[in-house]
């Protein structure tokens, strides 16, 4: 046995276990990077799939689920309306004090520059009415505070809803379209209630009634926010009929501008 | 000086009317029916370069009414141009279109009535031929309110035909 194999006799001897011990570890590093190469494979193949499919979940969604989900809603917000109640209660409750609050704010500052004007024709005229009438000056003024407003004034040829002549301090509405459809509804009610010689002269929305006087080939549809009641509907139709009457002749129907420069005048002032 | 005419739609259901006015007015198209009720007031203002002036064409979509003596008259009235839709791909709605504009004319005599064969891409040109003899001679125009094809044309014709 010569030098070498001693060694090699030797070194089984001393480092048969260590060596067991690396192949070892070697396998199981082996097993590991195989685990972690295959995912990395898979998930390369797979992720694809899954970013498609959530894509299509993300569209289909409300398709498939909205209805149902909408339904649910509705149901719940039907059987539980006392609990919608008390959760909308304290919010609504705020805007409406804070309205409240603004609108009382803006009445307070118009009563306060009324009063300060002591010594204004006005107010001395208002202290003489407040004594003949027995009405004490607060409510004289709030009386004058809460007055109508004209707000637009249309005159509208009747079957067709054309409109002939327009007035108004504001531009807020489309008017052909306004009047076609008053002309449309004023034709339905007329048309449905089939009694001769009746005609719609009074439509409420919202905040605004809207005043139609009838004439024969032609009606004015007068637009009012505020107040609107019996006595100020009385005036209205006095100045309406007062103006058909003596300012506006068979060629103003004809002649829009004519009739818009005539309108113009007689409500110019908005006394009423 | 502002000029406005109103013009009515009138016809079957489904025909297309509220569609054609969409079209026109919106440049939209949807293929959801919703049955007009009553009647729907559009307005669009169209240009006449020719005559140096603007017409505001006031649109009366009518709801759909498969007789036509049943309409609302007081609709009718002061009308400056009717426009009679059908839908050339459904002959009930043009079986009667003689009698039917018979109707209109006495009822709104010297008021201009536009014929127009809607949904013109449902079917093919051979299919219009054959049946000129149904609705070919009364009809002014066959359109397609969902391909848009001549709708800006009738209204654009029909507006220049009223100053």
């Amino acid at each position: 046995m010569n030098q070498d194999e001693r060694l090699s006799i030797l070194k089984d001897i001393l480092l048969t276990d260590e060596r067991e011990y690396a192949k070892k570890v070697e396998e199981k590093l082996k097993i590991v990077e195989d685990i972690v190469n295959k995912q990395n494979e898979l998930s390369e193949r797979v992720n694809p799939i899954i970013d498609e499919k959530l894509n299509d979940f993300v569209v289909e969604i409300p398709k498939t689920l909205g209805p149902t989900i909408t339904e649910t809603l509705k149901s719940e917000i039907r059987n539980s309306q006392d609990a919608v109640v008390e959760a909308l209660f304290p919010i609504i409750g705020k805007m409406i004090k804070k309205y409240i609050q603004q609108e009382m704010q803006i009445l307070s500052e118009q009563i306060n520059s009324k009063v300060n004007s002591t010594f204004s024709f006005e107010s001395l005229k208002r202290k003489f009415k407040s004594k003949r009438s027995g009405v004490s000056e607060a409510d004289l003024i709030l009386q004058e505070l809460a007055q109508p407003i004209l707000e637009q004034i249309m005159v509208i040829e009747k079957g067709s809803g054309i409109i002939i002549s327009e007035y108004s301090k504001t531009q807020s509405i489309d008017q052909d379209m306004v009047s076609g459809m008053l002309t449309a509804i004023k034709s339905f009610a007329e048309d449905a209630f089939e009694k001769e010689n009746q005609e719609l002269s009074y439509i409420e929305y919202d905040n605004f009634h809207i005043h139609l006087q009838n004439f024969s080939s032609y009606y004015i549809a007068v637009i009012i926010s505020g107040p609107y009641n019996v006595m100020y509907k009385s005036k209205l139709e006095d100045k309406l009929l007062d103006f058909a009457k003596n300012y506006i002749n068979e060629y103003d129907i004809k002649d829009t501008k004519s009739f818009t420069k005539k309108l113009e005048q007689y409500f110019k002032n908005n006394v009423l | 000086m502002k000029i406005s005419k109103k013009i009515v739609l009138l016809g079957h259901f489904g025909v297309g009317k509220s569609s054609l006015i969409r079209r026109f007015v919106e440049n939209t198209f949807s293929e959801d029916y919703k049955v007009t009720i009553g009647v729907h007031i559009f307005k669009k203002n169209v240009s006449i370069p020719e005559k140096g002036t603007d017409v505001s064409l006031v649109l009366w979509d009518l709801e759909g009414n498969d007789d036509i003596s049943n309409t609302r008259l007081s609709y009718l009235i002061g009308t400056h141009a009717f426009i009679y839709v059908y839908d050339v791909s459904r002959p009930a709605t043009y079986k009667n279109l003689e009698s039917e504009l018979e109707f209109l004319k006495e009822k709104q005599k010297n008021t201009p009535i536009t014929v127009v064969g809607n949904k013109e891409d449902l079917v093919t040109k051979t299919y219009l031929k054959q049946n000129v003899d149904d609705f070919g001679s009364l009809t002014d125009l066959y359109v397609s309110a969902k391909t848009g094809h001549k709708v800006d044309f009738l209204f654009s014709k029909l507006a220049e035909a009223l100053i």
